[in-house]
């Protein structure tokens, strides 16, 4: 009997020995969703969880954003021995199932935003609320403008019963909003920027990799570009660019794509080597090694290739061409490879089989930060609205002042004879040439309402020959311009109106 | 000495108790029927008391009897018992006859084992003799065809790869849908079974309704393995030694071949389309290509005279790889050394095991070696006290070729390499071919190695009382270590493309431990009414700790460890936990062994639920009645066994990650190399249990003397509050969070029949034939809202339909006057143009198996034995990606299978593959290029396999044992040999590539299942 009680002790001991409070078992890398923003301190860490995730998105500034507006438009052409990838838009078959991934990974960022300026007011008033209210803001309506220019109709294009996507200000979960009108989603992008402007930092103090009031007004200037309010387009770009624009010469300007500099470039996402996301790169090509050096080296297999007449249009002086492209073969043909994105160390060959010395493990290719918004980008802006308003000798000095910061041995004379149609044309040209990979061209057609015309007669190869595209032009206002919405949404959602055509 | 001091103890206990009896002395020796060999342990007991003893090794025992003693009652497992009347004699030898149902007799079901005649529940066992005949290479070998209602599907052909294992269907959709498999007392990881040497283990108990898997509570809803490993024998020691060599072969694909050299030229001259590596050929050849060049578009071959473009052509099809499979597979050698000694004196048994595996892959480059070793002891310390233990410990070593959607991985590799390019340069350097990439290459300067420790430990002790009341309390960790490396090696194609080179190190340590504690009281009064009773508390818990450290600039491939980086780069560490605490009891009554009833619940709290909702109950009924044993109806006498079981109740599924309810911020991101909080996932503090409800009635039956045996269950399951993520819209910035979604139905039968065609002495025949149909359906949803589990979003849940139903765009076929595609819009009409918007649902169309068996037959003539199992499976749907990427023109860079040259070519063909050109512009057709997701694409998964046919060959003891050897056992078996099919590739994949969420869904560029052969020679001392 007395066995039994102690075993019966020690079972009883055995049992007891665990309780409730052992199922209480906590994370150890996160907090709860409400104490998320309860000083200073972690809101600055919410911040930065929002550029965080610019940075993460597959489709955004350190993503494809830099090769999507060009491989939908006039500037690229596949190389067949590519990876064949985003070739679904290279060739306009994208459907409802396969989107561009800017959706979802847009509405991702902006609800970040959203959950700071629900919160913020837990913070005490002052500088830092101010600019933490101003970043998430502008942030905000930087996305969703991005977004509504993938997906919709350009303000111009557009009439009041046209519909683009919800303009969501709420983190809430339960949260399922309808398409939004299109006129109505460009005045709530503005009255963010407008909002954001007095609050932000200026960029001295927030630096280039968060938003600051610069870059605002910058954005502010492509939103009005794009609404057709030429005199605010000024009045932003003005402020944004100051008295005297900062444009780097022809000197620095290759230096903007190694990160060796910071002049010109007003926000970028910032793109460590630690993060190491080489998709900026990649997007463009691989780069493959031989030990040997020949005539037939390896180097760089491109994705893509530039349209062999849009190559055409930049000249031998232009030093855009020599920091975007490298010709060079590729298993014995040459090709025009572009290299604006080859990395902190710059190109890895500097020449046929010249290994560069500068590559080190601590610079991996292909990895830089994202550039979102350049001085020149404002500047090109604002040459446009004053054009477009009438101000012709302020749009050719601007037109002057930023080819003699890209063009060896640059007269002016010509240009400053520039007026009219040729004048426009000029600036467009070299809104296409500067901005080229950068996440422009194919928004820039759809605003001007003009067709995707590619070189038709030529491959993908330095001397024209090769594959040429296999579809050649998409008419001006084809539905094509717009992209589909993720059918997953649609099936959720029916209040988003899909595109017409998918 | 202490034997003797307690046999005297246990005497004088006896002697007060029976007064001043007179006794005698009884000796004597007990042998086996059938071979005459004396048997040791034989446990021989005074009918009508306590007294008794056991057999010494020599078989031979001596026990004192009280005078008034009538009789002795002998036993031994596997044997009939045998009572033996005393009168007058004081020696007695008695011959004992096998019984062969007797091993059957006890079985093991949750924290306890019972007879096979008291189970109520379904189950079904393997056991010790099933699995000596039969050489298993794997636990998921061991478990293939075991039991009806059990599907097995390896994953793939990777040595050490884990199956996909499902019992009575899929009930769950997230990944949670695995059984529960508990070996020798606790739980482990699906990992980690891989670990288990498949000749360690006794046997396998199948848990398959609700009166069964109710013991096991949160965790017994997709069904419960018991496993249970061998323990000595009290018995003189065994000896065993073994060895197996085996070839293996990656399986060829079914109904398609990849194209030849020529064929994929002349495919690609058609399509326009000219590789670089031919263009290379042409520039170096000097040859003029017309139209003048340069400035001419197009490719380079289309523009050269004809016999050029032969000596071309002829030249790349004379350098090329042709078949790259003979660069990227082998005939793998696998080798197997085993030995086991096994035993037991009067208190004490052990089984000692220890195995050598070295088991290369089919993939070149690839192989998984294990060593494992395991001791189990059980000590009788006391007549009422006994201790024990089970520890196996393994170590495995694996390098692993890549296995994603990649130029990297092998059986992709076999498409992405086009036929005419060489592995290897003229120099012996690698070719980096148009791809700029080798997968030999790759494969060598990329490796990935796991290494792995892999720790079952179990200890318990156990108090019996009062002749009926067994407590026992246990202790058992299952401990894992992984040690991953991958590098990315200096000097390395890949280094070379990204600017570094790289090694990553993770280290995974898994703690799991659970202490079990249970009393359990068994009685029978009068004969007739028999209770048994157990309750019982456990606790589990697991602790597992990740790190991953990376560096880069390695001066040479030479240096291996992270000290020699020049640039750390990444170290992390993260901690995840889990507990359970839980209750249980059962109560089983059986009356006169006619009427049987069972009673079992549970109460379990998990840490991954809400506070809420964290604790749960769970309980079946069972009910049995043996129609054989009935009073009042006398069965004819061909029917020599009947028994009717029913039961109804409840198990759950708390498989889903850690920490699930609480909405949370992340703090592992970073922003320009600072901290950044990002919103991690939403929460859900209603997250309750998934709870399945099963209906069960079955039917065990034999007749004409046991010659037909076999059971037939009907089974109804319905799980409740799945979990799943729960879709929002994608405007809130995320997709979804963890809920539960709705409910699913599983219903099907079972039908297993076993026929002993001959039985005699020396010829013996038996066929079996089982048969497992279910039926899934998803019954309901709370909200429209559930997506596919499928990439691409091709499948749906679908209330009425089957979980992950195919949700696709329909494709009529190939416009014979245009060679344009045609598909379906919703409402049937047609349309050349495909939208994803005009997707349907293919009603029953869904990647879950519906019906599966196996036919099997074995014959033992004499010495010989030969043994064939059939494996039949059927009813699902595949999405072919292979076929989807390798018939299309969409990319003609990479190779294609043949029958993609089968194309529309001109007005009037009636053709699977539409035009590649478009007449009007005479260039390639991009619409007709692209990969469409439609049901073109869609397959049958029905097959048959020859699983395995074994032949063995048992030298007579008679002629071994002069040499001191009990037997010699030879074999030679043969797996996979054969598969009959319509699908294009292979069908059976539990996950045919690493990307893929929904096993079966998708058909990809996975590792491929393998055939072989095996020899091997079985010795006992």
């Amino acid at each position: 009997m007395k066995k039994i009680l102690y075993t019966a002790a020690l079972a009883s001991v055995l049992v007891a020995g665990c309780s409730k409070s052992d199922l209480d078992l906590y994370p150890y890398n996160q907090v709860a969703t409400e104490q998320a923003f309860n000083s200073q301190q972690l809101v600055q860490f919410d911040i930065n969880g929002m550029y965080q995730g610019l940075r993460a998105s597959g489709s955004y500034a350190v993503g494809t954003w830099n090769i999507i507006a060009d491989v939908l438009s006039d500037n690229l052409v596949l190389d067949q021995v590519g990876r064949q990838s985003l070739k679904t838009y290279y060739q306009y078959t994208y459907s409802s199932n396969s989107t561009y991934g800017l959706f979802t990974g847009g509405y991702t960022v902006t609800r970040r935003a959203n959950a700071i300026l629900e919160n913020i007011d837990k913070l005490p008033d002052g500088t830092f609320k101010n600019d933490a209210r101003g970043q998430a803001l502008a942030l905000r309506a930087m996305l969703y403008f991005d977004m509504a220019r993938v997906y919709s109709k350009t303000y111009l294009n557009a009439s009041a019963s046209d519909f683009t996507l919800p303009y969501v200000t709420t983190s809430s979960a339960t949260n399922v909003p309808p398409s939004e009108s299109l006129q109505g989603f460009y005045g709530k992008v503005i009255a963010d920027l407008v909002a954001a402007e007095p609050l932000i930092n200026p960029i001295a103090t927030n630096t280039n990799i968060y938003l600051n009031r610069e870059a605002v007004a910058g954005l502010l200037s492509r939103v009005y570009l794009y609404k057709g309010d030429y005199a605010n387009c000024i009045a932003e770009a003005n402020k944004a660019l100051g008295t005297t624009p900062n444009l780097p010469n022809i000197a620095t300007f290759p230096s903007i794509w190694t990160d060796a500099t910071n002049a010109g470039v007003l926000f970028k996402v910032k793109n460590t080597s630690l993060d190491n996301i080489n998709s900026p790169g990649v997007n463009y090509y691989q780069f493959t090694t031989r030990p040997t050096p020949t005539s037939t080296q390896n180097g760089y297999k491109s994705e893509y290739l530039p349209d062999f007449s849009f190559y055409q249009l930049y000249a031998a002086t232009d030093v855009r061409k020599s920091a975007y492209f490298q010709t060079n073969y590729y298993n014995g043909t040459l090709y025009n490879h572009i290299i604006k994105y080859a990395g902190r160390s710059g190109p890895p060959e500097l020449g046929i089989g010249i290994p560069n010395p500068s590559v080190s493990s601590a610079n991996p290719a292909g990895v830089v930060d994202g550039k979102l918004l350049r001085t020149a980008e404002v500047l090109l802006n604002r040459m446009e609205a004053e054009y477009r308003s009438g101000a012709i000798p302020a749009a050719v000095a601007d037109l002057v002042l930023l080819k003699s910061n890209r063009y060896t041995g640059y007269d002016p004379t010509a240009d400053n004879l520039l007026t009219g149609a040729p004048l426009l044309n000029e600036i467009l040209k070299q809104r296409r040439l500067e901005l080229a990979f950068e996440g422009d061209r194919f928004w820039d057609l759809k605003r001007l309402n003009l067709p995707v015309q590619r070189d038709a007669t030529h491959g993908e190869a330095a001397d024209g020959s090769g594959v040429p595209p296999n579809v050649a032009t998409l008419p001006a206002g084809d539905n094509r311009f717009n992209l589909p919405y993720p059918q997953s949404e649609i099936n959720f959602n029916p209040g988003i109106k899909q595109n017409p055509g998918y | 000495m202490k034997q003797k001091l307690l046999t005297i103890l246990v005497l004088f206990a006896v002697g007060i108790t029976s007064a001043l009896a007179q006794s005698k002395t009884i000796t004597g020796k007990v042998t086996g029927a059938d071979d005459g060999l004396t048997l040791p342990g034989v446990s021989v007991k005074v009918q009508g008391t306590s007294m008794g003893t056991q057999t010494n090794a020599e078989g031979k025992f001596t026990v004192n009897v009280p005078a008034t003693a009538k009789a002795l009652i002998f036993s031994y497992l596997g044997y009939a018992s045998q009572t033996v009347a005393i009168g007058s004699r004081t020696v007695i030898d008695v011959k004992l006859n096998p019984d062969t149902k007797a091993l059957a007799e006890v079985v093991v079901v949750g924290y306890q084992t019972i007879k096979r005649s008291d189970v109520v529940g379904a189950l079904s066992t393997v056991d010790g003799k099933d699995l000596e005949a039969k050489p298993l290479a794997s636990f998921t070998q061991l478990l293939q065809g075991a039991a009806t209602g059990l599907q097995v599907t390896a994953a793939n052909g990777r040595p050490g790869s884990n199956a996909v294992i499902r019992l009575r269907g899929q009930g769950s959709i997230t990944a949670g849908s695995d059984p529960l498999i508990v070996v020798d007392g606790i739980q482990i990881t699906t990992a980690a079974y891989n670990g288990l040497n498949p000749d360690d283990i006794e046997n396998v108990s199948v848990l398959k309704d609700a009166q069964a898997t109710a013991i096991y509570g949160s965790r017994g809803s997709n069904g419960v393995i018991i496993v249970t490993t061998k323990t000595g024998k009290a018995n003189a020691p065994s000896l065993r030694y073994s060895f197996r060599f085996g070839k293996t072969q990656r399986q060829d694909f079914n109904n398609v071949r990849l194209m030849t050299s020529a064929e994929k030229l002349q495919y690609e001259y058609d399509a326009q389309y000219t590789n670089p590596t031919l263009d290379s050929m042409i520039t170096n050849r000097g040859y003029v290509v017309t139209p003048p060049f340069p400035g001419a578009p197009g490719s380079k071959i289309n523009f050269i005279t004809p016999a050029q473009r032969q000596t071309i052509w002829d030249l790349a099809i004379s350098r090329g790889a042709g078949d790259w499979s003979k660069y990227l597979f082998q005939n793998a050698t696998m080798r197997t050394h085993e030995i086991s000694l096994s035993g037991g004196a009067d208190k004490l048994t052990y089984y000692l095991s220890g195995d050598i595996n070295d088991n290369p892959g089919v993939e070149r480059f690839s192989e998984f070696n294990r060593k494992g070793g395991r001791l189990n002891v059980t000590y009788q310390v006391k007549d009422w006290f006994k201790v024990g233990t089970n520890i196996g410990v393994t170590s495995s070593h694996e390098q692993r070729v890549r296995d994603a959607y990649n130029t990297q991985n092998s059986q992709g590799a076999l498409f992405f390499f086009n036929p005419y390019e060489q592995p290897y340069n003229a120099d012996g350097s690698y070719n980096l071919t148009a791809q700029g990439f080798s997968p030999l290459e790759g494969a060598v300067n990329n490796p990935t190695l796991y290494d792995r420790v892999n720790q079952f430990g179990t200890f318990y002790g156990e108090a019996h009382f009062l002749n009926h009341l067994t407590l026992k309390s246990q202790y058992a960790l299952n401990y894992n270590t992984l040690a991953y490396q991958s590098y990315l090696e200096p000097g390395s194609n890949l280094a070379g493309i990204l600017g570094y080179n790289q090694k990553n190190d993770q280290n995974n340590t898994d703690y799991f431990y659970s202490w079990t504690n249970t009393a359990n009281w068994v009685q029978t009064i009068d004969n007739k009414h028999t209770f048994n009773a157990l309750i019982g508390t456990e606790y589990d818990k697991d602790h597992v700790y990740n790190s991953s450290l990376t560096g880069r600039g390695f001066p040479s491939k030479d240096f291996t460890t992270l000290d020699n980086a020049a640039t750390p780069t990444t170290a992390t560490t993260s901690i995840t936990e889990f507990s359970l605490i839980s209750y249980f009891a059962s109560l089983s009554y059986d009356f006169d062994k006619r009427y049987f009833i069972n009673v079992s619940g549970r109460r379990d709290g998990s840490s991954r639920f809400g506070a809420n909702v964290r604790f749960a109950n769970f309980g079946a009924i069972g009910l049995a009645w043996d129609i054989k044993n009935e009073k009042f109806l006398t069965l004819p006498n061909w029917v020599s066994e009947l028994k009717l079981r029913g039961s109804y109740g409840t198990a759950g599924n708390n498989t889903i990650p850690e920490y699930t309810p609480y909405g949370t911020y992340s703090v592992t991101t970073k922003y320009n190399d600072q901290t950044a909080l990002i919103p991690s996932k939403l929460s859900n503090p209603n997250l309750t249990w998934e709870t399945g409800y099963t209906k069960d009635a079955g039917l065990t039956y034999g007749f004409l003397d046991g010659r037909i045996t076999g059971e037939l269950d009907w089974y109804n399951r319905v799980n409740k509050n799945l979990l799943y993520p729960v879709n929002v819209s994608q405007t809130t910035g995320f997709t979804s969070y963890t809920g539960n979604i709705g409910a699913v139905q599983n219903q099907g039968i079972e039908l297993a029949i076993n026929g002993a065609v001959i039985r005699k002495k020396d010829l013996k025949w038996n066929v079996s034939f089982s048969y497992s149909h279910n039926d899934n359906k998803i019954t309901q949803l709370y909200s429209d809202n559930a997506a596919g589990q499928a990439a691409y979003g091709i499948t749906k849940l679908v209330v009425g339909q089957p979980i992950n139903v195919y949700f696709l765009m329909r494709e009529k076929g190939v416009d014979p006057a245009d060679g344009q595609e045609v598909y379906y819009n919703i409402d049937g009409t047609e349309t050349k143009t495909y939208a994803g918007s005009q997707a349907v649902v293919l009603s029953g169309k869904s990647p879950i198996v519906k019906y599966f068996g196996t036919i099997g037959t074995d014959v033992s003539y004499k010495g010989f034995d030969f043994d064939a199992r059939f494996y039949y499976s059927g009813g699902n749907w595949i999405f072919n990606v292979v076929d989807q990427d390798a018939t299309s023109s969409g990319d003609v860079s990479t190779n294609l299978l043949s029958y993609a040259a089968n194309y529309w070519k001109k007005p009037g063909d009636v053709v699977p593959f539409p035009r590649v050109l478009d007449p009007a512009t005479g260039k390639p057709d991009t619409k007709q290029a692209t990969e469409f997701f439609t049901d073109k694409y869609l397959q049958k998964g029905d097959y048959v396999t020859l699983r395995d046919v074994t032949l063995g060959y048992t030298v007579p003891g008679k002629y071994t044992k002069r040499l001191g050897i009990a037997n010699i056992r030879v074999f030679a078996q043969g797996t996979n040999l054969a598969t009959w099919t319509k699908f294009h590739g292979n069908p059976e994949t539990g996950d045919a590539g690493e990307t893929t969420t929904a096993n079966g869904t998708l058909y990809q560029y996975g590792y491929p299942p393998i055939k072989g052969y095996t020899f091997g020679i079985d010795v006992r001392f």
